[in-house]
C-alpha cells in the first residue's frame, strides 16, 4: 500500500500518463473568480492554459489580500490572483484595439477552449459575437461563465458573488438562528466556485461531443441558473411537501427550529456533532465515551435505553452533552469522537490545516516557488486524483504578461 | 433477446439513451448524497447509470420525509415503514437512472454484481473506505473483470491516510476543512452553511473526475482508479484567505474574522444584506466603486446623508461600514426587496433580493425563461419538479427519461436481458433473497 500524492490503496498502478488535460490549450479572457477558477481545475490538471490581460492586467490582480510588504499597485503581489491562477501562463494583448483582436483570434484558432465571462452587453461593446469566435474556430469550445447567462430578462443585470447567493437562493438558508440578523454570506466566493463546477463539467461535455462530431460549441452558464439549483434540500422541500425551510446557526436549515449542533470546547474552540438519539449504536457509543470522561450523568440510567424516553428528554441530553464538550479540546473531541464511530467535525480554521497529520500524510499541501520571501509557500494539491495520471505539478501564478513572447513569438 | 421484461406501463422501460455519455454503462453502487449527485450527472447525458440498491439496508433519500402532499417535517424525522418508493429527495437524486437491488452480503449477490461489473465499464462507489473491499472489490479485482475500468471512489477524506476511516457528512465535511470556519460573523461563533454545500460541490468534482478519465480512456484505451476526498475538495474552495495563512501567516482566530456580509477583500461598501419590507426579507447591496456609488446614491434620491464626508469615497465608507449600513437599512427597510433591485439594477448597482424556494419557483422570470427546472411523471409519486443540469449547450442537451426507479424496479430487465440470467437462475436469485 502506497501513501504517495497518487492517495490511492493500490500498489502497482504507477502513474504514469500526464495529466488528464495535458492534450488541451485553453485561452482564459475572464476576470471573476467563476472563470478564473475554472481555468484553475484545468490547469492544475495539465492544460495549457493562456490567461490573456488587458495592459493593466486583470481585475483579479489589484483585488487582496496582498503579500505582506508589497508596494501599492503592484500587479504581481495579489494572493488573490495567486490563489485562482496557479500553474497559468499569463498574456498581454490589448484586445479592445482591432489589431488586438486580430491576435487574440489568432491564438484563439490554436485553442481548444476560451473561458469568457460576459454579459449580451459585454460581448456587444467588444464587437464580437461567440458565434463570430467560432467562424474560424470550428473547433473551439466557449465556455461563458455569466452572472445570468446570454439571454433572458435578467441577462444584462450586474451581480456579485453576495447577490448571485441571494438571488440564487443559497444565501437564504445560511446564517443564525437569530432571524433579526440578516443571512450571512458563507466564505470564500462559493458563488462563483459553484459556476465554476458547472462550467467544468459544460466543457468536459463539450469534450466529449466533440471527439465523437468534431466541432465545439458555445456552453453557456449562468451564475443564477447554477445557484437556483444549488440549495439542497430547499427546491425539494417546495417540489414536495411546498414547504419553506429556514436559516439556523451552522446547522441545516428546516422546516421547524432543530436543537444546535455547534458545541463549544474547552479551548474556546467549536465541533459540530448532530445529536440523534434515535439510533441505539451511535446513542450507547456517547454515552460510553461520556461515562469514560465521568460526565455521563444520570444517562446510564436504565430508563435511557429506550429511544422514547431519550426523544422525551432531548433537551436534559443536549445539556449534558454541551457541559461535556465544554470540558473537552476540540482536538480531542474530534479525535476520541471520531475513533468511538461518530461523525463529528472539528471547525477547522485556515491556519490547522496545514499541520492536519491526515492531510500531510497525503500530501494534499504542496510546496509552490512563489515569489512572497521566504518561499517555497504551501498551496492546495489538486483534490482530484487519479491513479492512471502523474498529477501535474502546481507552479506559481504567472507575472503580469511574463509569458507574452513566449506564447504570441511571431505568431502576432 | 426480445422483449421479456413486464413493465406495468411500457413507458418506463429502459429505451437505447441520447448524448455524449451513451453507451458508457455504470455499476453505480453509490448512495447518500455525494455519490448520487455525482452519477446523476452521468445519467442525465446519456450514460446507463444502473443504481445498486440493498432492500436490508435502504438508501437514506428514499426514508427521508419530503413527501408530496404532506406536511412539513424535518428531514430527521422519518417515519417509520413508509413506502421507500415515495420519497421526494431520492426521486430527486435517482432520476434517469435504473435501479436494481443486490444483497452482497449473500455469495450468489456478490457474483451478481461480478457479471454487472464486467458489462460495465464504469464503477462508482461512495461507501466508507474499506467497505467494497470487504466485498472482493478492489481495483485490482475489478481491472481483472473490466481491464480498462474506470474506478470513481468518492468519500470524505480520501483512501489513504490516518483519517480515512472517519465518518463524515456535508456538515462534518464543511467544519473540518475550514468552509465552516470562515463564515460568520466577527466576534460569535460561526453561522456556517445551512445546507450540505459540500455534498454537491464534492459530488460536482466527481462528476467531473468521472467525464476525465472517461475522455482519457477514449484516448488512450487506458482506465483508472479515481479518489476524491471531499474534505481536500472543500480546502480548495476555500479561496484566497487560505494564501493568506500560509503566505503571509495570517492567523484568522481572533475578534475580527470573518468579516460577515462585509468584505475584507476587496473593500466594497456598502456590501452587505439589508432588511427589506415585510417579515424576515432581505435585499443584498454590494457597491465597489465610487462610481458605483455616485450611481447608487442617485438612484435613491440623493438623500443628503449621502452627502456626509465619512462616504465621500470608497476607502472612508468601508471604515465608517457600521453607520453607512445603518442609513442603507432605514432606505431598504421601507421598499419591497424586488423593488430595491429593480430601483438599483436600473442604475447598474449590485442588488438582488435574497429568494426562497417559492420565489425561484413560482415567480423568478430569469428561471422560468432559462427552463432550469423541468417536470416528470412517477408511478408513485406522481407529476414531480426536478432541478436540471444548470448549463445551456448549443447543440447538446440532458436526455429527462425517466423519474427515479422504484426499489428494484430494473431487476428483471438488468439481469435477465441485459446480463443473460436464465428464467431459473432468475428466480432462484429472488427466492435466495440475493437480490
Amino acid at each position: 500500500m502506497t501513501a504517495d500524492r497518487s492517495g490511492l490503496m493500490t500498489a502497482d498502478t504507477g502513474a504514469s500518463l500526464p495529466g488528464p488535460y495535458s492534450d488541451l490549450r485553453v485561452v482564459e479572457l475572464a476576470g471573476d473568480p467563476a472563470g478564473e477558477a475554472l481555468g484553475k481545475l484545468m490547469a492544475t490538471m495539465g492544460a495549457d492554459v493562456v490567461k490573456v490581460e488587458l495592459p493593466e492586467g486583470a481585475a483579479s490582480r489589484h483585488i487582496g489580500p496582498m503579500v505582506g510588504g508589497a508596494r501599492d499597485g503592484d500587479p504581481d503581489a495579489s494572493l488573490n490572483f495567486w490563489f485562482y491562477n496557479v500553474s497559468k501562463r499569463s498574456v498581454i494583448i490589448d484586445y479592445q484595439a482591432a489589431d488586438g483582436m486580430a491576435r487574440l483570434r489568432g491564438l484563439l484558432r490554436r485553442a481548444d477552449i476560451v473561458i469568457t465571462g460576459w454579459r449580451p452587453a459585454d460581448w456587444a461593446a467588444h464587437g464580437i459575437t461567440p458565434d463570430d469566435l467560432r467562424t474560424d474556430a470550428p473547433a473551439l469550445i466557449i465556455a461563458n461563465l455569466s452572472p445570468f447567462g446570454l439571454d433572458g430578462p435578467w441577462a444584462d443585470m450586474v451581480s456579485s458573488d453576495l447577490v448571485g447567493l441571494a438571488l440564487g437562493g443559497p444565501l437564504n438558508s445560511c446564517g443564525y438562528d437569530d432571524h433579526s440578523i440578516p443571512p450571512i454570506r458563507p466564505g470564500g466566493d462559493q458563488g462563483y466556485q459553484l459556476t465554476a463546477s458547472f462550467g467544468h463539467i459544460g466543457v468536459l461535455l463539450a469534450l466529449l461531443e466533440r471527439d465523437r462530431t468534431g466541432h465545439g460549441q458555445l456552453v453557456d452558464v449562468a451564475m443564477h441558473d447554477c445557484l437556483s439549483v444549488s440549495a439542497e434540500l430547499a427546491n425539494p422541500y417546495w417540489f414536495y411537501p411546498r414547504v419553506l425551510v429556514h436559516r439556523q446557526t451552522c446547522r441545516h436549515a428546516q422546516p421547524t427550529p432543530t436543537q444546535p449542533a455547534l458545541f463549544a470546547t474547552a479551548d474556546d474552540r467549536y465541533v459540530y456533532f448532530a445529536l440523534i438519539t434515535a439510533e441505539q449504536k451511535p446513542w450507547q457509543s456517547l454515552v460510553e465515551w461520556l461515562k469514560s470522561k465521568r460526565l455521563a450523568a444520570d444517562l446510564t440510567d436504565p430508563a435511557y435505553d429506550d429511544p422514547g424516553y431519550r426523544l422525551a428528554n432531548f433537551a436534559h441530553i443536549q445539556q449534558i452533552v454541551e457541559v461535556f464538550f465544554l470540558l473537552q479540546t476540540a482536538s480531542d473531541s474530534y479525535h476520541e469522537g471520531q475513533q468511538r464511530g461518530l461523525p463529528i467535525g472539528v471547525l477547522n480554521a485556515p491556519e490547522d490545516l496545514p499541520g492536519d497529520e491526515h492531510l500531510a500524510t497525503r500530501g494534499f499541501f504542496v510546496p509552490v516557488h512563489d515569489d512572497a520571501p521566504g518561499g517555497p509557500h504551501l498551496y492546495p494539491g489538486p483534490p482530484i486524483r487519479f491513479s492512471a495520471f502523474a498529477p501535474a505539478p502546481v507552479t506559481r501564478a504567472p507575472r503580469l504578461g511574463e509569458h507574452t513572447a513566449e506564447v504570441l513569438g511571431g505568431a502576432a | 433477446m426480445g422483449e421479456v421484461t413486464g413493465y406495468p406501463d411500457q413507458r418506463r422501460r429502459p429505451r437505447p439513451r441520447n448524448g455524449p455519455l451513451a453507451g458508457i454503462r455504470v455499476a453505480d453502487f453509490c448512495w447518500m448524497g455525494v455519490g448520487s449527485v455525482a452519477t446523476r450527472l452521468l445519467a442525465d447525458f446519456g450514460a446507463e447509470v444502473i443504481k445498486i440498491e440493498d432492500r436490508t439496508r435502504i438508501d437514506t433519500p428514499r426514508k427521508l420525509p419530503l413527501y408530496k402532499g404532506e406536511g412539513a417535517r424535518n428531514f430527521g424525522e422519518e417515519v417509520v415503514g413508509a413506502d421507500p418508493d415515495k420519497g421526494g429527495l431520492f426521486n430527486n437524486y435517482c432520476r434517469n437512472k435504473l435501479g436494481v437491488t443486490i444483497n452482497m452480503r449473500s455469495p450468489e449477490g456478490r457474483q451478481l454484481a461480478e457479471r454487472l461489473i464486467k458489462a460495465s465499464s464504469v464503477v462508482t462507489e461512495n461507501f466508507a473506505p474499506g467497505v467494497m473491499e470487504r466485498w472482493g472489490l478492489s481495483y485490482e479485482r475489478i481491472r481483472e473483470l473490466r481491464p480498462d475500468v474506470i474506478y470513481a471512489r468518492m468519500s470524505g477524506y480520501g483512501h489513504s491516510g490516518p483519517h480515512a476511516a472517519y465518518r463524515s457528512y456535508g456538515p462534518v465535511v464543511q467544519a473540518v476543512s475550514g468552509l465552516s470556519y470562515i463564515s460568520g460573523l466577527p466576534g460569535r461563533e460561526p453561522s456556517g452553511w445551512g445546507l450540505s454545500y459540500m455534498d454537491n460541490q464534492a459530488a460536482f468534482y466527481n462528476s467531473a473526475a468521472i467525464l476525465m478519465a472517461i475522455r482519457r480512456r477514449a484516448l488512450t484505451g487506458e482506465g483508472t482508479e479515481v479518489d476524491v476526498s471531499a474534505v481536500e475538495t472543500g480546502i480548495s474552495l476555500l479561496g484566497p484567505v487560505l494564501l493568506d495563512v500560509t503566505v503571509n501567516g495570517r492567523v484568522t482566530r481572533g475578534q475580527s474574522y470573518p468579516a460577515g456580509n462585509r468584505l475584507e477583500h476587496p473593500g466594497a461598501a456598502p456590501h452587505g444584506v439589508y432588511p427589506a419590507r415585510g417579515e424576515d426579507r432581505w435585499v443584498a447591496i454590494a457597491v465597489f466603486t465610487d462610481e458605483e456609488w455616485d450611481r447608487f446614491a442617485d438612484a435613491i434620491g440623493r438623500p443628503g446623508w449621502t452627502r456626509d464626508a465619512r462616504f465621500a469615497t470608497q476607502r472612508s465608507r468601508w471604515a465608517n461600514q457600521d453607520v453607512l449600513d445603518e442609513r442603507i437599512a432605514a432606505w431598504t427597510v421601507l421598499r419591497d426587496r424586488y423593488e430595491v433591485t429593480k430601483l438599483l439594477q436600473d442604475a447598474g448597482v449590485r442588488a438582488g433580493a435574497v429568494q426562497n424556494a417559492e420565489d425561484l419557483n413560482e415567480t423568478d422570470p430569469q428561471v422560468e425563461h432559462r427552463g432550469v427546472f423541468f417536470e416528470m411523471d412517477h408511478p408513485v409519486i406522481g407529476e414531480a419538479r426536478f432541478e436540471g443540469v444548470p448549463i445551456r449547450f448549443a447543440e447538446t442537451s440532458a436526455d429527462n427519461w425517466r423519474s427515479g426507479p422504484l426499489l428494484g424496479e430494473d431487476n428483471e430487465f438488468v439481469f435477465t436481458e441485459l446480463l443473460g440470467v436464465g428464467a431459473d437462475e432468475y428466480a432462484e436469485l429472488a427466492s435466495a433473497g440475493a437480490i
